[in-house]
């Protein structure tokens, strides 16, 4: 009795921390993999000599530094911004189904995306389109995000009932997507594969700056992810006994709606869409460590989402052939059976109220 | 008038909301009422009169219009968020079945209000919320989710978590709806304990007046034009409950403590037996639409007696005389001879 006395209402029970020294393991072997896959075949242990001690084949190590080392980089954050951003999402609407892109950050970022490469292509000659500045798509799409991010935060000053938040960042997602079909309608055929080849996402046109600046905006995200777990553990009973604990709510809202927008939205504006990471992999999460507690679940969360996107890249890469599938169809199909079970054991693991 | 200083009084309060436009929605005004410490007080009302309105403006989840509520003499609107949460916690109509969620870690939610930003539990936090769980029946179910156990269970489990949240003052929004009659008894007699042992005030809505009667210190009945308060056996005496259903045809039994539907008698009938027989007996007879008398001059006598489980019932109608083995049997009999 003592014992279990001790062990009750311990942070990481023995069980968890073996979970999650399983996982980072994993994580470990799939980043070196997701190294090791390309179209120029270098050696594992080869692969491992540079990354320690930055030597090797000149030719290998440019390969490895300037182009591999940032998309592993780049999926590993997109797994774990997604991820995240999805889990703080299906909490705050208390709806399983709920993900990163619920509040339309997708969607904005699309329609800024879109109103560069379409609306502007009348403009300007249609060779030039694919000439437009990397630089210039993300700000784009930052730009599209943050607009919708500002009206959402609008709404949630005034409305209360977090359905209708729900509802209205539905809507709002839906009416840009219809602008962005417009802009479509009317573009070039250019603008327009060069729009639709954006839309399928990537994790490779990241440069080494850009790098940095996802990183940051990530690091920055997950910082006020983390200073939120006991307001995220309060809003899991809904908002009643959420005031009754003395929290407010509000403001709990606008903080989880920040640091969403700030991973989602990042990731959006530099590698497209990503779909279905940020609603499957909290599920696996709860599933795996089998608690509510986000103290544990963002980090299961987090490490969770970096495994499963590397994974996509991985599958993304066909291995044995020279082929690249676009990553979002994969995560799709990664993330879409999980949806899928989720929904069919709806009862057990995904239901919230 | 108080012996006490009350732990909770309010002063002409008017509860509703403010519209969209502006407006207000008045629910009730003029509420003047108190608890005290130690108090376990149950609200009764019909539906709609404003219950829950009243309840969550006490428990500070939605602005009063005007007047004060005073918490321990001080003005409810006086005390930071956080603070009314340290002194007022609450349990809503809202079941909770969130997926893997256990019992400890709800419970350990009441600690809210007393941990730091990270929500993390000390050695006396985790003995606290030890205890809670202890005081509400549910040792051994710590590690259970909450989505797995009965909605008596889970009550209890809410009831536990505003234990953890340490308040002087517990507001419960009908405790004992969705729950079978043990659940509903067992339900009132934690609070009841909780308000004698630990000194806590618990306030509580119900429907489950006959419970309310028997258990609560103190009962705020809330009429449509006003709220009455007093221990339930004041009300009782002085006839107050029969107020609140009296544009319907329940009338208030006065004996019992419950309401009943009133019967229309067909006829008259004569009983004679003794103790629970003759008790049981009358029930039934009521029932069938038979008003009953003393055996004397009656024309149909019925004469029970109950020995050793076996039940006797002699019937003499007029002349006829005939014999029962259960009051079953009897009533079907009755009910063709009346029905003619």
């Amino acid at each position: 009795m003592t014992e279990s006395k001790n062990i009750q209402g311990r942070l990481l029970s023995r069980k968890h921390l073996l979970i999650f020294g399983v996982l980072l393991i994993a994580l470990v072997l799939l980043f070196l993999l997701d190294l090791f896959l390309g179209s120029v075949r270098i050696p594992f242990s080869e692969i491992v000599r540079i990354l320690i001690s930055g030597e090797g084949k000149e030719e290998w190590v440019t390969i490895i530094y300037k182009f591999r080392f940032p998309k592993a980089i780049t999926a590993l954050l997109a797994g774990v911004a997604l991820s995240v951003s999805g889990l703080q999402m299906q909490t705050v609407f208390r709806n399983p189904l709920a993900g990163p892109y619920v509040l339309g950050i997708s969607a904005g970022a699309s329609l800024g995306v879109a109103i560069l490469m379409l609306g502007f292509s009348s403009l300007i000659s249609a060779s030039n389109i694919l000439n437009i500045g990397n630089w210039a798509i993300v700000s784009a799409a930052w730009i599209g995000s943050g607009i919708i991010l500002f009206l959402i935060l609008m709404v949630s000053m005034r409305v209360r009932d977090i359905m209708t938040i729900l509802i209205l960042g539905i809507m709002f997602g839906s009416a840009t997507t219809a602008v962005v079909s417009i802009l479509q309608y009317f573009s070039h055929e250019t603008a327009l594969k060069a729009f639709v080849v954006w839309t399928m996402g990537s994790l490779g046109h990241v440069s080494r700056e850009q790098l940095q600046v996802l990183s940051f905006s990530v690091i920055v995200g997950l910082g006020i992810s983390f200073s939120s777990v006991k307001l995220l553990n309060a809003l899991l009973l809904g908002e009643t006994y959420a005031i009754s604990l003395g929290l407010n709510v509000k403001a709990s809202r606008i903080l989880i709606f920040v640091s969403t927008s700030i991973l989602a939205g990042s990731i959006t504006a530099f590698c497209g869409p990503i779909g279905f990471i940020g609603i499957a992999v909290p599920h696996i999460a709860r599933m795996i460590f089998n608690t509510a507690d986000h103290r544990i679940l963002l980090s299961g969360t987090l490490v969770m989402g970096g495994i499963l996107l590397l994974f996509s890249d991985i599958i993304a890469h066909v291995p044995g052939y020279d082929t690249i599938l676009p990553i979002n169809s994969v995560t799709a199909l990664v993330g879409i059976p999980v949806v899928v079970w989720i929904i069919i054991r709806n009862r057990k693991y995904a239901a919230f109220s | 008038m108080e012996y006490t200083e009350p732990v909770l009084l309010t002063r002409d309060l008017e509860i509703g909301f403010v519209l969209n436009n502006h407006k207000k929605k008045i629910v009730y005004s003029d509420i003047n009422i108190s608890a005290g410490k130690g108090e376990l007080v149950a609200l009764i009302g019909r539906n709609g009169v404003g219950k829950s309105t009243l309840l969550r403006t006490l428990a500070n989840l939605q602005k009063s219009l005007s007047g004060e509520i005073l918490i321990n003499s001080t003005d409810i609107n006086e005390l930071r968020r956080i603070e009314a949460a340290r002194v007022i916690s609450f349990v809503s109509t809202e079941p909770i079945r969130i997926a893997n969620l256990k019992v400890f870690d709800l419970v350990s939610l009441g600690r809210f209000p007393h941990t730091n930003w990270a929500g993390r539990l000390k050695q006396h936090d985790r003995k606290l919320v030890q205890e809670a769980i202890r005081l509400a029946g549910l040792e051994g179910f710590e590690q259970k989710p909450v989505s797995e156990i009965s909605d008596g269970e889970r009550q209890r489990a809410m009831i536990a978590r505003t234990l953890a949240q340490e308040t002087g003052i517990v507001i419960l929004d009908e405790p004992t709806a969705f729950l079978d009659l043990p659940g509903k008894y067992e339900i009132v007699r934690i609070l009841n304990d909780l308000a004698t042992n630990t000194g806590k005030t618990i306030i509580f809505s119900t429907h489950d007046l006959n419970i309310a009667i028997h258990r609560a210190d103190k009962i705020w009945l809330m009429l449509p034009d006003q709220i009455i308060s007093g221990a339930p056996e004041d009300l009782v005496l002085t006839d107050r409950f029969a107020d609140i259903f009296k544009d319907s045809e329940l009338q208030f039994d006065v004996h019992k403590g419950d309401f009943l539907l009133p019967v229309d008698f067909k006829g008259k009938i004569g009983l004679s037996g003794k103790g629970l027989a003759r008790l049981w007996t009358t029930k039934a007879l009521e029932r069938i639409g038979l008003q009953v008398a003393e055996a004397g001059k009656q024309e149909n006598i019925v004469a029970v007696n109950e020995k050793n489980g076996i039940i006797q019932i002699n019937l003499k109608t007029g002349d006829k005389k005939n014999e029962f083995s259960s009051i079953y049997q009897l009533s079907l009999y009755l009910k063709k001879i009346f029905s003619r």
